[in-house]
């Protein structure tokens, strides 16, 4: 059956109707492993054409087993802390409320391990909606909150700071000769201990900011 | 029923752990739209796994929208999760802005779905016409990509679409139809250019 066309801008309509329908028997169909569907007559060859070269060349790919393993775990730690707050928080003790907890929460189980999302405490507290386009874009475009930690004399602050890293920072600002660590946070520590200027360049590559005096 | 997911949300309600289900359920389809718009397969890893961990923190304030017209198959989560999958993919998108664009073709290693039993020659067809098709895809404006591949990769209805890009589903079937326009003609000028 043919679609009536009415003149004008409702021709595009009328188009994009007939379209519609042809993409939604053409997906069908390849449920039952065909490769076309019947279409209206008034749909454009080159249009049909188009639609199923992308039905044949757009495939679905899967991530990587290790990849989907890794990320149920991360998940998992995830939904442990919200079922159980007071087991988030038991490592930190008091010191960690239940939102930040989240962020411990979640080790990095291998170095290939994804980047911390700045704007997942928002969302753990309610403040922000994921699915909102405009406060996530909002969101994106501010600094989130940074809470201030002493180490070594030197305020830190950092979003994505952990107690463990906080607590390996703390421990090698004590030993400023030290030379066995040549990770970038150990390098910020030392930096902030000594309180130079390269400090706060190095700091800077590492995410932190160094607040102490120069 | 109004939902198809509303049993296995419920449940990831009632016990977070439960969540696993929809992750597994969902997992290649936002991780696909996720390579197809960033074209990258370290960009992509980052950008499912920022979805999933929004989602789940945010699942307890998610609420269920479908209407008895949206028909048996309607899944708000799975709009829900889209929408946020799209929010995720658009920052990644701003961010490395300043990048060169990958080959989307390189991203998807050239595997292209050629079937088991297919001879040489025809599967150097295929392969020359999946490639046309992903450069006819990444040459689109950001709208009408983004439709192109929910619609074929993730096998959404018009009206699905409509709820994750936020726009009337007539405005989605024009989208799509233009999309397809221009793809035509990318394609007839590759066929072109061989001939």
């Amino acid at each position: 059956m043919t679609v009536p066309r009415p003149p004008g801008r409702d021709a595009d309509q009328v188009d994009a109707l007939v379209a519609d329908r042809y993409l939604d028997a053409l997906l069908a169909a390849g449920d039952r492993h065909a490769d076309d569907a019947p279409a209206d007559a008034a749909l454009d060859p080159a249009l049909r054409d188009a639609a199923r070269t992308l039905r044949r060349s757009l495939v679905r790919v899967h991530p990587s087993f290790r990849f989907e393993e890794r990320l149920a775990a991360r998940l998992a730690d995830l939904a442990a802390a919200q079922a159980q707050p007071a087991l988030a928080a038991a490592g930190g003790g008091a010191l960690v409320p239940f939102p930040a907890a989240s962020r411990v929460g979640l080790p990095r189980r291998d170095p290939h391990a994804g980047a911390a999302d700045p704007l997942l405490d928002a969302v753990l507290r309610g403040d922000l909606d994921p699915s909102d386009e405009a406060a996530v874009d909002r969101a994106a475009a501010v600094p989130v909150d940074r809470r201030p930690l002493i180490v070594g004399g030197t305020v830190i602050t950092s979003a994505a700071i952990s107690i463990v890293g906080v607590a390996i920072m703390a421990w090698r600002a004590s030993r400023p000769t030290g030379r066995s660590g040549a990770g970038v946070m150990g390098r910020a520590a030392r930096s902030a201990h000594a309180r130079s200027a390269p400090a706060r360049r190095v700091a800077a590559l590492a995410g932190l900011d160094l607040l102490g005096p120069a | 029923m109004l939902d198809r997911d509303r049993h296995l949300v419920e449940a990831a309600r009632r016990d977070p752990a439960q969540f696993d289900a929809l992750y597994r359920k969902y997992l290649a389809q936002v991780y696909a739209y996720a390579i197809y718009e960033l074209a990258d397969h370290h960009a992509a890893e980052d950008a499912t796994e920022r979805t999933f961990l929004r989602a789940l923190a945010a699942l307890p304030r998610f609420r269920e929208q479908a209407h008895p017209e949206d028909g048996p198959d309607a899944s708000t989560f799975r709009v829900w999760l889209f929408r946020i999958a799209r929010n995720v993919v658009a920052n990644e998108r701003r961010s490395r802005r300043r990048r060169p664009a990958e080959s989307l073709e390189l991203a998807l290693g050239a595997g292209l779905a050629i079937p088991d039993g297919t001879d040489l020659e025809a599967a150097a067809v295929t392969r020359d016409e999946a490639a046309g098709a992903l450069r006819a895809l990444q040459a689109l404006p950001d709208d009408r990509r983004r439709a192109l591949t929910l619609r074929f990769v993730d096998e959404m209805s018009t009206a699905e679409i409509a709820g994750v890009l936020g726009r009337s589903e007539g405005a989605v079937r024009v989208l799509i139809h233009r999309a397809l326009g221009a793809v035509a003609r990318e394609l007839g000028h590759d066929r072109g250019s061989v001939s």
